[in-house]
């Protein structure tokens, strides 16, 4: 992360023209999240959401991964802390996401700062990360390309959400193991050797072994915490590109 | 057991503001301090992890048709490293589960 210092003296701009850049790029890339959103849509009524609701979370969180994770919490009475610590769990890469694409965002007002940033997730980072590194200076980019995911992810999601309106009970089509799979995949592209397993490893542990004996979600909060600790005393080698 | 609508508009509110401060807070820390290579290799464990956490959480509070399924799934990801078809190949292992087998 430490190869993204901008030349002396650049200033990020924030136009109307990178804005489109941005979203043209991740037109053809944005397809790809619409098998995902149409999963979260049903998963979504399964778990007992409105279809507003269900549409309300998609418009408004936007980041696939923690709405799969709160569907796992939607229940009576709702617990409201494990469900924010979950999210900021599952969300927590973003952190590194922001870290990296800072020096070509800081420099704004703060107006545009925020927009170049509020619709941040992996694949418009990704794509502007790369633009940025080839010369792209206008950090509109970024937002251009989360418009087009989050279009993309709300058109799914209705799909999704009237697909479980009409078709009823969606275990027969096997949409309640969607998001388990969904997630074993992402963690499985996260860890590039062993040595990045182990982490994982403890994880699956800890949440195992402490599953019985917590409140509902904070094995998981334990299990991350755990994971991220042994990250810390066994590091595996970073990626080039988080 | 629903949720009522009160408490599931607030639970997205709440979803809402913490994934808006991890989206901002990358960037604004590094306004002030830069991330050590510490905090980036915990950030990056605790991703994965958090994920390993909800899908094991999951197997254990299901059974044997969710386990086999999420097999399938690592397994379609380790061979063709596509999310998408890791997550096709578990719901059609599960789709055929529960109509042949239950």
């Amino acid at each position: 992360m430490s190869d993204v210092s901008p030349t002396p003296g650049f200033t990020p701009r924030f136009t109307a023209h990178g804005l489109v850049r941005g979203g043209q790029r991740l037109l053809p890339v944005s397809v790809f999240v619409f098998p995902f959103g149409v999963a979260f849509g049903a998963a979504a009524i399964e778990s007992g959401l409105t279809i507003d609701q269900a549409m309300v979370m998609s418009l408004v969180v936007f980041a696939g991964a923690s709405q799969f994770a709160a569907l796992d919490l939607w229940q009576s009475p709702l617990p409201f802390l494990s469900l924010a610590l979950v999210v900021l769990a599952v969300n927590a890469r973003h952190f590194i996401l922001g870290a990296a694409i800072s020096p070509y965002v800081n420099g704004l007002p703060p107006r545009h700062w925020f927009g170049s940033l509020m619709l941040l997730s992996d694949v418009n980072f990704a794509d502007s990360y790369q633009a940025m590194k080839e010369g792209e200076r206008d950090a509109a980019h970024i937002l251009g390309g989360g418009l087009v995911l989050w279009c993309v992810w709300a058109i799914a999601t209705a799909v999704g959400v009237f697909a479980g309106t009409l078709l009823g009970n969606l275990e027969r089509f096997g949409v309640d193991v969607v998001m388990a799979a969904f997630f074993a995949a992402l963690a499985v592209g996260m860890v590039p050797n062993f040595k990045a397993a182990l982490p994982v490893i403890v994880a699956c542990a800890v949440a195992v072994l402490a599953l019985p004996l917590l409140p509902t979600g904070w094995n998981i909060i334990v299990a991350a915490l755990a994971g991220g600790l042994v990250g810390v005393v066994f590091p595996s080698e970073s990626k080039a590109t988080p | 057991m629903t949720v009522d609508a009160q408490t599931a508009y607030l639970a997205i509110a709440v979803m809402t503001l913490v994934t808006l401060g991890t989206r901002l807070g990358g960037a604004f820390v590094m306004r002030f301090v830069t991330l050590s290579p510490r905090v980036t290799s915990f950030l990056e464990a605790m991703s994965a992890s958090v994920l390993a956490a909800i899908v094991v959480t999951f197997i254990v509070n299901n059974g044997t048709r969710e386990a086999i399924a999420v097999g399938v799934a690592i397994l379609v990801m380790l061979a063709t490293r596509s999310a998408i078809w890791a997550m096709f190949a578990a719901m059609a292992f599960a789709a055929g589960f529960t109509v042949f087998l239950s």
